[in-house]
């Protein structure tokens, strides 16, 4: 019967085209908007890294101005950890994985005549933040937690930047001058692009990884410079890149992994009590107020997902209904059209099942073909934000596998939504009433 | 085969109640060909339609084919149009879209026969009414008489127990109208009882049995024994000019 | 005359045509209006000047790491050279770019102590050039003088003694004064340590367009000792892109120990700066045309299904003596009624969305008169909508009314 269904829904497309093109255009244009937007959306609040997102906590602590509090409201922390903080913490060791982090730049000098020396993204980390993040290697390997307190001038290069330096060589083993000073690659990562960069959001969620890893305490040994965003609610005491460390000054972030809830609660006990000691020294006079978030609460805090994305967002769902509303009125005065040709096969046995099938498949059908087209159009969209946006929206404008599918589902579903009413209302003529010519 | 007792109709609209049908009564017997006459507003469409399970009615009992259908629900009803009844209509009521052959098909996919099944039964209902060679046109292509030929292949391809006739000739030329009269006669000879809905009283001669319906109710019975073709040849002349 | 009567008792009876494009209509009046919303605000915000010559200033970064490299010497050097390049107006060092998205900030009072609040305010390290090279007018008080311009070290935590605030930090520091009269204030800075103001410039944003306090701005007498500087460089008119390059070039050569990077004008960084709400503004005008495209089509749409359903009673109308007009305006009048009912419940739902707006993103509130515009623009999308099957209508032959089928 399926198929019989199918070609009598083809025929009716087909006899009247101007109207059947007009209802597949509406909904083609509601599934595109949606899809361009629920596509950009979904990238957005895509977890980074699935596998263990809730395992992996930011670690906030309120050492903030005793007269005012971080950020809008009383209990708002601070977005960043001091360096006291970062290496306190970090000694302590009380998690299974941690690791403070920090953003910097410095330049490069490639060996060879010719190469030009240019300034290159770093992030300090110990040793940790590869395993924890997962992050993977193409040659070599972390360097050690010995390294890391030895502050050996070690590096691991992102791939591009192996590529550019070394032509895509295993250059574990090679030296490099940065900043001034000669490293010694040990590891070479494989492409890595968590989406969002949501280990460091200060500067931008979807942000290009960095192109260089060093040890975290190198910031100390070597001076170098702070990235992303330094905030600071007292003046360091004194001066020097020394006062500036010891200051209350933020720019640095903790992460920790914590395999259970008993882990979770047990780390956060200790940052209390960490707290306390602190007080106890004079320092952290707030109340003690301390946070772990996973990565997606994390993601949620530092609202990752733009404003406008989510106004676009609820636009396009209405424009859809807009889109929908259309079709429905015109599947209604389609099938009023048909009512002749319902009430005779009412008459000739039809079951009101019988007709509600047939003008559901006539509507599947009309959403599917709405569907497909849409999603030429989400994809149209998604160039044009591609195009609009430039690198802010790179890596935000393709799709996956399911998009396709949410694509189609979300036309087929909706068009049938819109399909119910007319449908029900067709297999509702009173037959009797259609069969006499007028 | 059919029966109707005391069926009552009514159709209400905000201030008032029109009696359509008020204690109808009916016996049609196996085999008849009956003609149901009265003019307009009598309530003949009325009858047709509740006789032909189109609608339902208010009152009184009606069986069919020895089953009372006074209460089936809408689905059974459909199955019982399906499968017992055949319905012809003065506007022939094809399907615009669909050729002669897909439209006869039409109660055979309710009917939920195998194809090679229905390819059969549509040939030979074709065959009958003599279009088997114009299966693939469309009803757009064909004249009035063979469009209702069609029509009456569609209504026999079930090969109903039952077949419902609503003013058959009323869209058709004098020449067309008798070939269609002659071609009910043929299918009423072969065993199948006819109802045919008319407001011509000359038409309605051709029937075995004429019934007169007037406000609602049967007033006269006209048995009608035997018919001369020449006379009915006249008398559609004269209705129609 | 109008038949506003007999049209109203026959939408009653196919009340789900009517309503269907009712609702269109008023959704449809929800988000056109709310988009125009947004596009105003967001075209408002992007026509606020940052206060400098943006059309003819570019800006270059010097990042040292020779072991020699010594900055003071490359930075005077540099300054000199680029002072005296033909068409350049002004160059100073500079440590943030306005409206570029990176910079410092800091906290201004007027009573010294941790315990008193202050107002923010974006920091411009410059020289005496900085007015110059800024193109800002100053209003009130007097510019640096050369030998008010310290060095910076990289580690650097205190504040030279004056200042040079723009005209809105005056005012937001010092409220009840008019800004002439805050030349000569001293001001606390981390804190307790005094600073005394020396003169007021006009206008000046922030490096950061998104916030609240855009033009609090100070200028600082000092050149910084940072390992990386960056130069702003005003042009003479029309002669930015000709310089960019010669320019870039020629402090490269000029110094092997350090690297010569990211050349950028002030209009790139305009447009990168504003880009997202440039992006909105277009997406949001695509989604306003094709939605009032798509809006306008189904009413069409229908008025065509409903005029052809009713052909027969067209020309019994017409032949009963309607005339071409007549019909014209029934269809008219039709859509009329429709519409009304549609952008009234608009009205109610733009408010409606408004309303979540605002609470949810902060948006501002809607103007009055957005509302009887947004109506008025619908009631005539639907009346130019309806005039083409309305003409149609009004052109069935009266001779139908006689002809079955």
């Amino acid at each position: 019967m399926f198929s019989y269904y199918l070609r009598l829904a083809m025929l009716s497309i087909k006899r009247n085209p101007i109207l059947s093109s007009l209802m597949v255009a509406a909904i083609a244009l509601g599934i595109g908007a949606c899809m361009t937007t629920i596509t950009v959306n979904y990238i957005m609040s895509a977890d980074p890294i699935p596998s263990k997102s809730d395992k992996l906590f930011y670690v906030q602590l309120d050492s903030w101005d005793p007269n005012n509090s971080a950020d809008a409201d009383e209990y708002s922390l601070p977005s960043q950890v001091t360096w006291t903080e970062a290496t306190n913490l970090m000694r302590a060791k009380k998690a299974v994985r941690q690791s403070a982090m920090a953003s910097s730049g410095a330049v490069i000098e490639p060996p060879g005549q010719d190469a030009k020396p240019y300034n290159a993204s770093i992030r300090l980390a110990f040793t940790d933040f590869f395993p924890m993040f997962e992050v993977p290697f193409l040659y070599g390997a972390p360097w050690s937690h010995e390294q890391d307190q030895a502050r050996e001038q070690v590096v691991v290069l992102s791939q591009e930047t192996n590529d550019k330096i070394f032509g895509g060589e295993n250059s574990v083993g090679n030296s490099l001058t940065i900043g001034g000073n000669v490293f010694t690659v040990v590891g070479v990562l494989k492409q890595w692009e968590p989406m969002p960069k949501f280990y460091d959001v200060t500067t931008g969620a979807f942000n290009e990884p960095e192109e260089l890893y060093m040890p975290f305490l190198l910031k100390e040994e070597l001076e170098l410079p702070n990235g992303g965003n330094t905030n600071c609610w007292k003046t360091p005491d004194g001066e020097g890149f020394k006062a500036f460390l010891q200051s209350e000054c933020i720019n640095f972030q903790m992460w920790v992994e914590l395999p259970d809830e008993n882990a979770e609660a047990a780390y956060l006990d200790f940052l209390n009590s960490y707290a306390a000691e602190q007080k106890a020294m004079g320092r952290f006079q707030r109340p003690i107020n301390n946070r772990l978030s996973d990565v997606m609460e994390w993601m949620e805090d530092q609202e990752v997902v733009a404003d406008d994305a989510r106004i676009m967002l609820w636009l396009s769902f209405m424009f859809l209904l807009v889109c929908l509303l259309n079709t429905i009125g015109l599947l209604l005065s389609k099938f009023t059209g048909k009512a002749a040709e319902i009430g005779l096969r009412r008459a000739v046995g039809a079951s009101k099942g019988d007709l509600f099938m047939q003008h559901l498949v006539e509507t599947g059908c009309i959403g599917l073909a709405g569907g497909l087209a849409g999603l030429g159009l989400a994809y149209l969209g998604l160039i044009g934000i591609g195009t609009l946006y430039g690198d802010f929206a790179k890596n935000m404008t393709s799709m996956d596998l399911t998009m396709v599918a949410v694509a189609l589902g979300l036309a087929l579903l909706s068009s049938i939504a819109a399909g119910l009413y007319p449908t029900w209302r067709a297999c509702n003529i009173a037959p009797a009433g259609q069969l006499k010519s007028q | 085969m059919l029966t109707m007792n005391n069926i009552t109709k009514v159709f209400r609209t905000d201030l008032v109640q029109t009696y359509a049908l008020r204690e109808f009564n009916l016996n049609v017997g196996e085999g008849e060909f009956v003609a149901v006459t009265g003019p307009s507003g009598s309530g003949k469409t009325t009858f047709l339609n509740i006789a032909g399970l189109l609608e339902t009615f208010d009152g009184g009992s009606y069986s069919l084919d020895g089953e009372d259908v006074s209460h089936l629900n809408d689905k059974a009803r459909s199955r019982f149009r399906n499968e017992k009844i055949g319905f012809i209509f003065q506007s022939f009521n094809l399907i615009p879209d669909l050729n002669l052959f897909d439209n006869v098909d039409v109660p055979l996919r309710y009917r939920g026969f195998n194809s090679s099944e229905r390819k059969r039964r549509i040939e030979q209902s074709l065959e009958m009414v003599g279009l088997a060679n114009r299966m693939k046109h469309l009803p757009s292509q064909l004249s009035g008489g063979q469009q209702q030929r069609v029509a009456i292949a569609r209504a026999l391809a079930g090969e109903p127990r039952f077949l419902l006739a609503d003013e058959p000739t009323g869209n058709l030329d004098t020449k067309m109208a008798h070939s269609v009269m002659d071609l009910l006669k043929d299918i009423n000879e072969k065993g199948t009882t006819i109802v045919m809905v008319t407001h011509d009283p000359s038409l309605a001669k051709q029937a075995k049995r004429n019934i007169y319906v007037r406000d609602g109710r049967v007033s006269e019975l006209h048995e009608v024994a035997a018919f001369a073709e020449e006379e009915s040849q006249t008398t559609a002349k004269a209705s129609n000019g | 005359m109008w038949e506003i009567g007999p049209i109203l008792r026959a939408l009653m009876r196919n009340k789900v045509g009517a309503v269907l494009i009712a609702i269109q209509m008023a959704v449809t009046m929800c988000i056109i209006v709310n988009a125009v919303h947004i596009i105003v605000e967001r075209k408002a915000l992007m026509a606020r000047e940052s206060g400098i010559d943006e059309a003819n200033s570019f800006y270059i970064t010097s990042t040292g790491f020779a072991p020699d490299f010594n900055e003071q010497v490359t930075v005077q050097e540099d300054l000199d050279m680029l002072r005296r390049l033909p068409g350049v107006v002004s160059a100073i060092q500079i440590n943030a770019i306005p409206i570029s998205g990176g910079g410092w900030s800091q906290g201004l009072q007027t009573e010294p102590g941790a315990e008193h609040d202050g107002a923010y305010t974006a920091v411009y390290m410059v020289d005496e050039q900085g007015l110059k090279a800024l193109d800002v007018e100053l209003i009130a008080g007097e510019n640096f003088s050369p030998t008010d311009v310290r060095w910076r070290e990289r580690s650097q935590s205190d504040w030279p003694d004056q200042t040079i605030i723009t005209k809105a930090m005056a005012e937001n520091l010092f409220p009840d004064l008019p800004y002439q009269e805050v030349v000569g204030k001293t001001v606390y800075i981390n804190d307790i340590e005094p600073i005394i103001i020396k003169g007021i410039i006009d206008k000046l944003q922030a490096p950061w367009i998104g916030w609240d306090i855009l033009e609090n701005s100070m200028l600082s007498p000092e050149k910084t000792l940072f390992s990386s500087s960056r130069y702003l460089i005003r042009t003479e008119p029309g002669r930015m892109n000709e310089l960019m390059p010669q320019v870039e070039e020629m402090l490269a050569e000029s110094n092997k120990g350090r690297i010569i990077r990211d050349p950028t004008s002030m209009p790139d960084t305009r447009e990168r700066s504003y880009r997202s709400h440039g992006a909105m503004i277009k997406m949001l005008t695509v989604v306003m045309v094709v939605l009032t495209l798509v809006t306008a089509l189904g009413i069409v749409g229908l008025a065509s299904f409903s005029v052809n359903r009713r052909r027969k009673q067209i020309g019994t109308r017409r032949a009963l003596g309607a005339s071409q007009g007549a019909i014209l305006r029934y269809f008219m009048v039709e859509n009329f009624l429709i519409s009304s009912v549609g952008v009234l419940l608009g009205a109610a739902l733009t408010v409606g969305l408004n309303i979540y707006l605002v609470q949810a993103f902060s948006l501002a509130r809607i103007e009055w008169y957005y509302l009887p515009l947004g109506m008025a623009i619908l009631w005539m999308v639907g009346q130019l909508a309806v005039l083409g099957p309305a003409k149609r209508a009004a052109d069935i032959a009266p001779a139908t009314a006689t002809r079955t089928v």
